[in-house]
Protein backbone atom coordinates (compact mmCIF):
# COMPACT_ATOMS: atom_id res chain seq x y z
CA UNK A 1 0.00 0.00 0.00
CA UNK A 2 2.82 2.35 0.94
CA UNK A 3 4.40 1.52 -2.33
CA UNK A 4 1.20 2.45 -4.12
CA UNK A 5 1.10 5.95 -2.68
CA UNK A 6 4.78 6.41 -3.19
CA UNK A 7 4.38 5.49 -6.87
CA UNK A 8 1.37 7.76 -7.11
CA UNK A 9 3.50 10.59 -5.80
CA UNK A 10 6.28 9.71 -8.23
CA UNK A 11 3.86 9.77 -11.15
CA UNK A 12 2.48 13.19 -10.37
CA UNK A 13 5.84 14.74 -9.58
CA UNK A 14 7.53 13.56 -12.75
CA UNK A 15 6.66 16.16 -15.42
CA UNK A 16 7.30 13.73 -18.27
CA UNK A 17 4.71 11.29 -16.89
CA UNK A 18 2.13 13.99 -16.26
CA UNK A 19 2.70 15.32 -19.75
CA UNK A 20 2.31 11.86 -21.26
CA UNK A 21 -0.95 11.28 -19.46
CA UNK A 22 -2.21 14.70 -20.45
CA UNK A 23 -1.34 14.17 -24.12
CA UNK A 24 -2.94 10.74 -24.05
CA UNK A 25 -6.02 12.20 -22.46
CA UNK A 26 -6.23 14.95 -25.08
CA UNK A 27 -5.92 12.46 -27.94
CA UNK A 28 -8.64 10.30 -26.41
CA UNK A 29 -10.88 13.33 -26.08
CA UNK A 30 -10.17 14.59 -29.61
CA UNK A 31 -10.92 11.26 -31.23
CA UNK A 32 -14.05 10.83 -29.09
CA UNK A 33 -15.36 14.32 -29.66
CA UNK A 34 -15.10 14.32 -33.43
CA UNK A 35 -16.22 10.70 -33.71
CA UNK A 36 -19.34 11.53 -31.71
CA UNK A 37 -20.10 14.52 -33.94
CA UNK A 38 -19.68 12.42 -37.08
CA UNK A 39 -21.74 9.67 -35.47
CA UNK A 40 -24.51 12.14 -34.71
CA UNK A 41 -24.57 13.44 -38.27
CA UNK A 42 -24.54 9.99 -39.86
CA UNK A 43 -26.92 8.62 -37.25
CA UNK A 44 -29.46 11.39 -37.80
CA UNK A 45 -29.40 11.00 -41.56
CA UNK A 46 -29.68 7.21 -41.41
CA UNK A 47 -32.47 7.37 -38.83
CA UNK A 48 -34.45 9.87 -40.92
CA UNK A 49 -34.07 7.67 -43.99
CA UNK A 50 -35.06 4.62 -41.98
CA UNK A 51 -38.19 6.15 -40.48
CA UNK A 52 -39.35 8.04 -43.58
CA UNK A 53 -42.44 6.74 -45.33
CA UNK A 54 -41.25 4.40 -48.11
CA UNK A 55 -41.31 5.77 -51.63
CA UNK A 56 -39.42 5.00 -54.81
CA UNK A 57 -36.67 7.58 -54.19
CA UNK A 58 -35.89 6.02 -50.85
CA UNK A 59 -35.54 2.39 -51.91
CA UNK A 60 -31.77 2.64 -52.48
CA UNK A 61 -30.99 4.91 -49.48
CA UNK A 62 -33.07 2.67 -47.23
CA UNK A 63 -31.18 -0.37 -48.49
CA UNK A 64 -27.80 1.28 -48.00
CA UNK A 65 -28.62 2.39 -44.47
CA UNK A 66 -29.84 -1.11 -43.63
CA UNK A 67 -26.61 -2.67 -44.91
CA UNK A 68 -24.53 -0.05 -43.12
CA UNK A 69 -26.09 -0.56 -39.70
CA UNK A 70 -26.07 -4.34 -40.08
CA UNK A 71 -22.39 -4.52 -41.05
CA UNK A 72 -21.20 -2.05 -38.41
CA UNK A 73 -23.22 -3.59 -35.63
CA UNK A 74 -22.38 -7.10 -36.69
CA UNK A 75 -18.58 -6.81 -36.70
CA UNK A 76 -16.06 -6.04 -33.94
CA UNK A 77 -14.97 -2.45 -33.52
CA UNK A 78 -11.33 -3.54 -33.38
CA UNK A 79 -11.67 -5.18 -36.79
CA UNK A 80 -13.28 -2.05 -38.22
CA UNK A 81 -10.40 -0.02 -36.85
CA UNK A 82 -7.84 -2.39 -38.42
CA UNK A 83 -9.60 -2.27 -41.77
CA UNK A 84 -9.52 1.53 -41.71
CA UNK A 85 -5.85 1.63 -40.67
CA UNK A 86 -4.34 -1.21 -42.67
CA UNK A 87 -6.60 -1.35 -45.72
CA UNK A 88 -8.62 1.76 -46.52
CA UNK A 89 -6.32 4.47 -45.16
CA UNK A 90 -3.07 2.55 -45.44
CA UNK A 91 -1.54 5.66 -47.02
CA UNK A 92 1.87 6.78 -45.82
CA UNK A 93 1.66 10.05 -44.00
CA UNK A 94 -2.12 10.06 -43.73
CA UNK A 95 -2.86 11.50 -40.27
CA UNK A 96 -3.65 8.64 -37.90
CA UNK A 97 -6.01 10.75 -35.86
CA UNK A 98 -8.26 11.32 -38.87
CA UNK A 99 -8.35 7.63 -39.65
CA UNK A 100 -9.27 6.91 -36.04
CA UNK A 101 -11.96 9.60 -35.98
CA UNK A 102 -13.50 8.23 -39.16
CA UNK A 103 -13.41 4.66 -37.87
CA UNK A 104 -15.10 5.54 -34.59
CA UNK A 105 -17.45 8.03 -36.24
CA UNK A 106 -18.65 5.46 -38.76
CA UNK A 107 -19.07 2.94 -35.98
CA UNK A 108 -20.91 5.31 -33.69
CA UNK A 109 -23.16 6.43 -36.55
CA UNK A 110 -24.75 2.99 -36.77
CA UNK A 111 -25.52 2.87 -33.07
CA UNK A 112 -26.65 6.49 -32.95
CA UNK A 113 -28.97 5.76 -35.89
CA UNK A 114 -30.59 2.99 -33.86
CA UNK A 115 -30.95 5.26 -30.86
CA UNK A 116 -32.56 8.03 -32.92
CA UNK A 117 -34.71 5.63 -34.94
CA UNK A 118 -36.18 3.98 -31.87
CA UNK A 119 -36.64 7.42 -30.27
CA UNK A 120 -38.68 8.58 -33.25
CA UNK A 121 -40.66 5.36 -33.44
CA UNK A 122 -41.50 5.43 -29.77
CA UNK A 123 -43.56 8.60 -30.26
CA UNK A 124 -47.22 7.59 -30.21
CA UNK A 125 -48.72 7.39 -33.71
CA UNK A 126 -51.72 9.32 -32.41
CA UNK A 127 -49.51 12.39 -32.14
CA UNK A 128 -48.80 12.34 -35.86
CA UNK A 129 -52.43 11.59 -36.63
CA UNK A 130 -53.56 14.58 -34.61
CA UNK A 131 -51.26 16.78 -36.66
CA UNK A 132 -52.48 15.29 -39.91
CA UNK A 133 -56.11 15.68 -38.92
CA UNK A 134 -55.43 19.37 -38.27
CA UNK A 135 -54.15 19.78 -41.82
CA UNK A 136 -50.48 20.18 -40.87
CA UNK A 137 -47.73 19.05 -43.26
CA UNK A 138 -45.48 16.08 -42.55
CA UNK A 139 -42.59 18.50 -42.13
CA UNK A 140 -44.41 20.65 -39.58
CA UNK A 141 -45.57 17.57 -37.72
CA UNK A 142 -42.03 16.27 -37.51
CA UNK A 143 -40.58 19.59 -36.42
CA UNK A 144 -43.21 20.66 -33.91
CA UNK A 145 -44.59 17.38 -32.62
CA UNK A 146 -42.51 14.27 -33.29
CA UNK A 147 -38.95 15.58 -32.97
CA UNK A 148 -39.44 17.36 -29.61
CA UNK A 149 -40.98 14.21 -28.14
CA UNK A 150 -38.43 11.91 -29.73
CA UNK A 151 -35.55 13.92 -28.28
CA UNK A 152 -36.76 13.13 -24.79
CA UNK A 153 -36.45 9.43 -25.55
CA UNK A 154 -33.18 9.85 -27.40
CA UNK A 155 -31.09 11.88 -24.93
CA UNK A 156 -30.52 9.19 -22.26
CA UNK A 157 -29.60 6.51 -24.80
CA UNK A 158 -27.42 8.98 -26.64
CA UNK A 159 -25.58 9.64 -23.39
CA UNK A 160 -24.78 5.94 -23.18
CA UNK A 161 -23.53 5.91 -26.74
CA UNK A 162 -21.24 8.88 -26.08
CA UNK A 163 -19.79 7.14 -23.04
CA UNK A 164 -19.31 3.95 -25.02
CA UNK A 165 -17.36 5.77 -27.72
CA UNK A 166 -15.05 7.44 -25.21
CA UNK A 167 -14.24 4.13 -23.56
CA UNK A 168 -13.94 2.23 -26.82
CA UNK A 169 -11.37 4.64 -28.25
CA UNK A 170 -8.92 2.94 -25.85
CA UNK A 171 -8.36 0.32 -28.57
CA UNK A 172 -6.47 2.85 -30.72
CA UNK A 173 -3.47 1.85 -28.64
CA UNK A 174 -3.65 -1.39 -30.65
CA UNK A 175 -2.69 0.51 -33.81
CA UNK A 176 0.05 2.38 -31.99
CA UNK A 177 -1.69 5.64 -31.18
CA UNK A 178 -0.75 7.42 -27.99
CA UNK A 179 -4.07 7.82 -26.24
CA UNK A 180 -4.80 7.82 -22.52
CA UNK A 181 -4.73 4.03 -22.37
CA UNK A 182 -1.43 3.82 -24.22
CA UNK A 183 0.07 6.58 -22.05
CA UNK A 184 -0.72 4.56 -18.93
CA UNK A 185 0.87 1.48 -20.44
CA UNK A 186 3.91 3.44 -21.53
CA UNK A 187 4.45 5.05 -18.11
CA UNK A 188 4.13 1.68 -16.45
CA UNK A 189 6.62 -0.04 -18.73
CA UNK A 190 10.10 -1.25 -17.75
CA UNK A 191 12.11 1.75 -18.91
CA UNK A 192 9.83 4.08 -16.90
CA UNK A 193 8.08 3.28 -13.60
CA UNK A 194 8.18 -0.48 -14.20
CA UNK A 195 4.82 -0.83 -12.46
CA UNK A 196 1.53 -0.81 -14.32
CA UNK A 197 -0.90 -0.57 -11.43
CA UNK A 198 -0.52 3.11 -10.56
CA UNK A 199 -0.57 4.67 -14.07
CA UNK A 200 -3.47 2.46 -15.08
CA UNK A 201 -5.31 3.36 -11.92
CA UNK A 202 -4.81 7.04 -12.73
CA UNK A 203 -5.94 6.52 -16.34
CA UNK A 204 -9.06 4.81 -15.01
CA UNK A 205 -9.75 7.87 -12.87
CA UNK A 206 -9.46 10.09 -15.95
CA UNK A 207 -11.98 7.95 -17.85
CA UNK A 208 -14.28 7.84 -14.83
CA UNK A 209 -14.17 11.59 -14.39
CA UNK A 210 -15.17 12.18 -18.00
CA UNK A 211 -17.95 9.59 -17.88
CA UNK A 212 -19.22 11.04 -14.64
CA UNK A 213 -19.21 14.53 -16.12
CA UNK A 214 -21.16 13.42 -19.19
CA UNK A 215 -23.67 11.51 -17.08
CA UNK A 216 -24.19 14.66 -15.06
CA UNK A 217 -24.77 16.82 -18.16
CA UNK A 218 -27.21 14.30 -19.64
CA UNK A 219 -29.18 14.17 -16.39
CA UNK A 220 -29.45 17.94 -16.42
CA UNK A 221 -30.68 18.00 -20.00
CA UNK A 222 -33.20 15.24 -19.26
CA UNK A 223 -34.55 17.20 -16.34
CA UNK A 224 -34.97 20.27 -18.52
CA UNK A 225 -36.82 18.28 -21.17
CA UNK A 226 -39.22 16.69 -18.72
CA UNK A 227 -41.26 19.78 -18.01
CA UNK A 228 -44.27 18.69 -20.11
CA UNK A 229 -44.52 15.43 -18.13
CA UNK A 230 -44.98 17.23 -14.88
CA UNK A 231 -48.37 18.09 -13.59
CA UNK A 232 -48.69 21.83 -13.50
CA UNK B 1 -71.37 17.67 -48.55
CA UNK B 2 -69.56 14.35 -48.50
CA UNK B 3 -70.13 11.89 -51.25
CA UNK B 4 -68.58 8.43 -51.10
CA UNK B 5 -68.68 6.21 -54.13
CA UNK B 6 -67.79 2.51 -54.10
CA UNK B 7 -65.14 2.94 -51.41
CA UNK B 8 -62.92 -0.07 -50.88
CA UNK B 9 -60.09 -0.48 -48.43
CA UNK B 10 -57.81 -3.45 -48.05
CA UNK B 11 -55.00 -4.00 -45.58
CA UNK B 12 -52.92 -6.50 -47.48
CA UNK B 13 -55.25 -9.43 -48.04
CA UNK B 14 -57.72 -8.23 -45.43
CA UNK B 15 -60.66 -6.63 -47.27
CA UNK B 16 -62.03 -4.24 -44.69
CA UNK B 17 -64.34 -1.98 -46.73
CA UNK B 18 -66.06 -3.74 -49.58
CA UNK B 19 -67.76 -1.01 -51.55
CA UNK B 20 -69.36 1.77 -49.54
CA UNK B 21 -71.73 4.28 -51.10
CA UNK B 22 -72.71 7.13 -48.88
CA UNK B 23 -73.98 10.70 -49.04
CA UNK B 24 -73.84 13.25 -46.25
CA UNK B 25 -75.91 16.43 -46.40
CA UNK B 26 -75.21 19.64 -44.55
CA UNK B 27 -76.62 19.62 -41.03
CA UNK B 28 -76.94 15.86 -40.89
CA UNK B 29 -75.78 13.93 -37.87
CA UNK B 30 -74.94 10.41 -38.87
CA UNK B 31 -74.24 7.80 -36.21
CA UNK B 32 -72.31 4.80 -37.46
CA UNK B 33 -73.02 1.56 -35.68
CA UNK B 34 -71.72 -1.92 -36.24
CA UNK B 35 -69.90 -4.78 -34.57
CA UNK B 36 -66.24 -4.57 -33.62
CA UNK B 37 -63.94 -4.95 -36.60
CA UNK B 38 -66.68 -4.20 -39.13
CA UNK B 39 -64.73 -1.24 -40.54
CA UNK B 40 -66.38 1.76 -38.86
CA UNK B 41 -63.11 3.45 -37.94
CA UNK B 42 -61.60 2.62 -41.28
CA UNK B 43 -64.57 4.20 -43.05
CA UNK B 44 -64.28 7.38 -41.01
CA UNK B 45 -60.51 7.48 -41.48
CA UNK B 46 -60.81 7.10 -45.24
CA UNK B 47 -62.96 10.23 -45.39
CA UNK B 48 -60.15 12.48 -44.17
CA UNK B 49 -57.56 10.20 -45.70
CA UNK B 50 -55.93 9.07 -42.49
CA UNK B 51 -56.18 5.81 -44.42
CA UNK B 52 -55.65 5.86 -48.14
CA UNK B 53 -58.58 4.18 -49.91
CA UNK B 54 -57.68 1.19 -52.07
CA UNK B 55 -60.26 2.30 -54.61
CA UNK B 56 -63.38 4.42 -54.90
CA UNK B 57 -64.05 8.11 -54.81
CA UNK B 58 -64.69 10.50 -51.96
CA UNK B 59 -65.73 14.09 -52.66
CA UNK B 60 -66.29 17.11 -50.48
CA UNK B 61 -68.73 19.67 -51.89
CA UNK B 62 -68.20 18.27 -55.35
CA UNK B 63 -64.38 18.26 -55.23
CA UNK B 64 -62.70 14.89 -55.12
CA UNK B 65 -60.47 14.49 -52.07
CA UNK B 66 -56.95 13.60 -53.21
CA UNK B 67 -53.42 13.57 -51.85
CA UNK B 68 -52.92 16.99 -53.42
CA UNK B 69 -55.76 18.84 -51.70
CA UNK B 70 -55.93 16.80 -48.51
CA UNK B 71 -54.30 19.50 -46.38
CA UNK B 72 -57.02 22.02 -47.25
CA UNK B 73 -59.71 19.35 -46.96
CA UNK B 74 -58.64 18.45 -43.45
CA UNK B 75 -59.24 22.03 -42.39
CA UNK B 76 -62.86 21.57 -43.49
CA UNK B 77 -63.24 18.07 -42.06
CA UNK B 78 -62.20 17.95 -38.41
CA UNK B 79 -61.57 14.75 -36.52
CA UNK B 80 -61.80 13.77 -32.87
CA UNK B 81 -60.10 10.57 -31.74
CA UNK B 82 -60.87 7.95 -29.14
CA UNK B 83 -57.57 8.62 -27.39
CA UNK B 84 -57.78 12.43 -27.69
CA UNK B 85 -54.31 12.78 -29.16
CA UNK B 86 -53.52 16.11 -27.62
CA UNK B 87 -49.94 17.03 -28.47
CA UNK B 88 -47.98 16.02 -25.36
CA UNK B 89 -45.18 18.52 -25.70
CA UNK B 90 -47.51 21.49 -26.09
CA UNK B 91 -49.68 23.23 -23.51
CA UNK B 92 -53.43 23.37 -23.90
CA UNK B 93 -53.18 26.83 -25.44
CA UNK B 94 -50.41 25.74 -27.81
CA UNK B 95 -52.48 22.74 -28.84
CA UNK B 96 -55.36 25.01 -29.70
CA UNK B 97 -53.49 27.65 -31.67
CA UNK B 98 -50.87 25.46 -33.39
CA UNK B 99 -52.80 24.65 -36.56
CA UNK B 100 -54.70 27.92 -37.10
CA UNK B 101 -51.49 29.94 -36.71
CA UNK B 102 -49.26 27.69 -38.82
CA UNK B 103 -51.92 27.40 -41.51
CA UNK B 104 -52.30 31.20 -41.39
CA UNK B 105 -56.01 31.01 -40.75
CA UNK B 106 -55.62 33.44 -37.86
CA UNK B 107 -52.73 35.44 -36.48
CA UNK B 108 -51.53 34.47 -33.04
CA UNK B 109 -53.41 37.08 -30.97
CA UNK B 110 -56.68 36.30 -32.76
CA UNK B 111 -56.12 32.56 -32.31
CA UNK B 112 -55.37 33.04 -28.61
CA UNK B 113 -58.47 35.14 -28.17
CA UNK B 114 -60.62 32.51 -29.85
CA UNK B 115 -58.94 29.74 -27.84
CA UNK B 116 -59.67 31.57 -24.59
CA UNK B 117 -63.32 31.98 -25.51
CA UNK B 118 -63.64 28.29 -26.24
CA UNK B 119 -61.75 27.30 -23.09
CA UNK B 120 -64.01 29.52 -21.04
CA UNK B 121 -66.97 27.89 -22.69
CA UNK B 122 -65.90 24.43 -21.58
CA UNK B 123 -64.90 25.71 -18.14
CA UNK B 124 -61.20 25.02 -18.54
CA UNK B 125 -59.84 28.55 -18.59
CA UNK B 126 -57.56 27.67 -15.70
CA UNK B 127 -55.89 24.92 -17.78
CA UNK B 128 -54.66 27.25 -20.48
CA UNK B 129 -51.01 26.71 -19.62
CA UNK B 130 -51.28 23.13 -18.43
CA UNK B 131 -49.75 20.25 -20.33
CA UNK B 132 -52.03 17.41 -21.46
CA UNK B 133 -50.46 15.01 -18.93
CA UNK B 134 -52.07 17.00 -16.15
CA UNK B 135 -55.63 16.81 -17.54
CA UNK B 136 -58.25 14.14 -16.89
CA UNK B 137 -59.54 12.12 -19.83
CA UNK B 138 -62.74 14.11 -20.05
CA UNK B 139 -60.84 17.38 -19.99
CA UNK B 140 -58.48 16.15 -22.69
CA UNK B 141 -61.33 15.14 -24.95
CA UNK B 142 -63.13 18.44 -24.52
CA UNK B 143 -59.93 20.29 -25.36
CA UNK B 144 -59.49 18.00 -28.39
CA UNK B 145 -62.99 18.91 -29.55
CA UNK B 146 -62.45 22.65 -29.28
CA UNK B 147 -59.05 22.19 -30.93
CA UNK B 148 -60.88 20.78 -33.93
CA UNK B 149 -63.34 23.67 -33.73
CA UNK B 150 -60.51 26.21 -33.89
CA UNK B 151 -60.32 25.62 -37.65
CA UNK B 152 -64.10 26.16 -38.03
CA UNK B 153 -64.55 22.89 -39.91
CA UNK B 154 -67.71 22.20 -41.90
CA UNK B 155 -67.86 18.62 -40.71
CA UNK B 156 -66.65 16.87 -37.57
CA UNK B 157 -65.77 13.18 -37.50
CA UNK B 158 -65.84 11.48 -34.11
CA UNK B 159 -64.41 7.98 -33.64
CA UNK B 160 -65.69 6.63 -30.32
CA UNK B 161 -65.00 9.90 -28.51
CA UNK B 162 -66.12 8.58 -25.14
CA UNK B 163 -64.86 4.98 -25.23
CA UNK B 164 -61.70 5.76 -23.30
CA UNK B 165 -63.44 7.80 -20.61
CA UNK B 166 -64.70 7.08 -17.13
CA UNK B 167 -68.50 7.23 -16.79
CA UNK B 168 -68.41 10.60 -15.11
CA UNK B 169 -66.53 12.37 -17.91
CA UNK B 170 -68.63 10.75 -20.63
CA UNK B 171 -71.52 13.05 -19.79
CA UNK B 172 -69.38 16.18 -20.12
CA UNK B 173 -68.07 15.17 -23.52
CA UNK B 174 -71.49 14.13 -24.80
CA UNK B 175 -72.94 17.46 -23.66
CA UNK B 176 -70.35 19.30 -25.68
CA UNK B 177 -71.05 17.23 -28.77
CA UNK B 178 -74.78 17.72 -28.22
CA UNK B 179 -74.23 21.44 -28.09
CA UNK B 180 -72.31 21.40 -31.38
CA UNK B 181 -75.15 19.40 -32.89
CA UNK B 182 -77.73 21.90 -31.67
CA UNK B 183 -75.69 24.66 -33.30
CA UNK B 184 -76.10 22.96 -36.64
CA UNK B 185 -72.74 21.20 -36.95
CA UNK B 186 -72.60 18.42 -39.51
CA UNK B 187 -71.42 15.33 -37.67
CA UNK B 188 -70.41 11.74 -38.33
CA UNK B 189 -69.85 9.76 -35.18
CA UNK B 190 -68.99 6.19 -34.28
CA UNK B 191 -70.24 5.50 -30.78
CA UNK B 192 -71.43 2.73 -28.52
CA UNK B 193 -73.59 5.12 -26.51
CA UNK B 194 -76.96 3.93 -27.82
CA UNK B 195 -79.07 6.46 -25.97
CA UNK B 196 -76.93 9.28 -27.23
CA UNK B 197 -77.13 7.83 -30.75
CA UNK B 198 -80.92 7.79 -30.60
CA UNK B 199 -81.03 11.30 -29.26
CA UNK B 200 -78.57 12.99 -31.55
CA UNK B 201 -78.74 11.14 -34.87
CA UNK B 202 -80.66 12.31 -37.86
CA UNK B 203 -79.65 9.05 -39.51
CA UNK B 204 -78.15 5.74 -38.37
CA UNK B 205 -75.82 3.83 -40.63
CA UNK B 206 -75.11 0.21 -39.80
CA UNK B 207 -71.90 -1.33 -41.11
CA UNK B 208 -71.24 -5.04 -41.06
CA UNK B 209 -68.24 -6.74 -42.63
CA UNK B 210 -67.24 -3.70 -44.60
CA UNK B 211 -70.65 -2.88 -46.06
CA UNK B 212 -73.52 -0.62 -45.11
CA UNK B 213 -76.28 -3.15 -44.60
CA UNK B 214 -78.96 -0.88 -43.22
CA UNK B 215 -79.58 2.81 -42.69
CA UNK B 216 -82.46 4.99 -41.64
CA UNK B 217 -83.95 7.44 -39.21
CA UNK B 218 -83.19 6.49 -35.58
CA UNK B 219 -86.87 6.03 -34.71
CA UNK B 220 -87.27 3.55 -37.55
CA UNK B 221 -83.90 1.92 -37.13
CA UNK B 222 -84.24 1.11 -33.45
CA UNK B 223 -87.95 0.24 -33.46
CA UNK B 224 -88.17 -1.69 -36.71
CA UNK B 225 -84.81 -3.06 -37.81
CA UNK B 226 -85.13 -4.58 -41.26
CA UNK B 227 -82.32 -7.12 -41.28
CA UNK B 228 -81.78 -10.00 -38.85
CA UNK B 229 -78.17 -8.90 -38.39
CA UNK B 230 -79.25 -5.51 -37.03
CA UNK B 231 -81.95 -7.11 -34.88
CA UNK B 232 -79.37 -9.40 -33.35
CA UNK B 233 -76.99 -6.47 -32.77
CA UNK B 234 -79.67 -4.34 -31.14
CA UNK B 235 -80.81 -7.21 -28.93
CA UNK B 236 -77.28 -7.42 -27.60
CA UNK B 237 -76.59 -3.73 -27.04
CA UNK B 238 -79.95 -2.37 -25.90
N1 LIG C 1 -53.72 0.03 -39.99
C1 LIG C 1 -54.24 -1.21 -40.15
N2 LIG C 1 -53.48 -2.21 -40.64
C2 LIG C 1 -53.99 -3.45 -40.81
N3 LIG C 1 -55.25 -3.79 -40.51
C3 LIG C 1 -56.06 -2.84 -40.02
C4 LIG C 1 -55.59 -1.50 -39.80
N4 LIG C 1 -56.61 -0.78 -39.30
C5 LIG C 1 -57.66 -1.61 -39.21
N5 LIG C 1 -57.34 -2.85 -39.63
C6 LIG C 1 -58.24 -4.00 -39.69
O1 LIG C 1 -59.43 -3.60 -40.32
C7 LIG C 1 -60.55 -4.21 -39.70
C8 LIG C 1 -61.57 -3.17 -39.34
O2 LIG C 1 -61.01 -2.32 -38.36
P1 LIG C 1 -61.77 -1.04 -37.83
O3 LIG C 1 -60.88 -0.42 -36.81
O4 LIG C 1 -62.19 -0.18 -38.97
O5 LIG C 1 -63.04 -1.66 -37.13
P2 LIG C 1 -64.11 -0.95 -36.22
O6 LIG C 1 -65.44 -1.23 -36.84
O7 LIG C 1 -63.76 0.45 -35.99
O8 LIG C 1 -63.97 -1.79 -34.89
P3 LIG C 1 -64.08 -1.31 -33.37
O9 LIG C 1 -65.53 -1.22 -33.02
O10 LIG C 1 -63.41 -2.41 -32.61
O11 LIG C 1 -63.36 0.00 -33.25
C9 LIG C 1 -60.03 -5.02 -38.54
O12 LIG C 1 -59.96 -6.36 -38.95
C10 LIG C 1 -58.65 -4.47 -38.31
O13 LIG C 1 -57.81 -5.48 -37.85
MG1 LIG D 1 -63.03 1.58 -34.36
Amino acid sequence: MNDFFQKLGELFTTPAYVESLWHGFLLTMQISFFAIIIGLIIGTIVALIDTAKPNKWLIVPKFISRVYTTVIRGTPMALQLFIMFFAIFAIRGFPQIITAILAFGLNSGAYTAEVIRSGIQSVDKGQTEAGLALGLSQYTIFKRIVAPQAIKNIIPALGNEIITVIKETAIVSMVGMYDLNQAAKDIGSGQNMSSYLVPMFVAALFYLAVVYFITFIIKRIEKGLRKSDLRS
Amino acid sequence: MISVHNLKKEFGKNKVLKGIDFELEEGERVVILGPSGSGKSTFLRCINRMEEPTSGKISFNGTEITDKNIGKMRQEIGMVFQHFNLINNLTVMENLILAPVILKIMDQPAAEKRARELLKHIDLSNKENAYPASLSGGQKQRVAIIRAMMLSPKILLFDEPTSALDPESIGDVLSLIRELANNGMTIMIVTHEMNFAKEIATRIVFIDQGKIIEEGKPSEFFAHPKTPRVKEFLDKVL
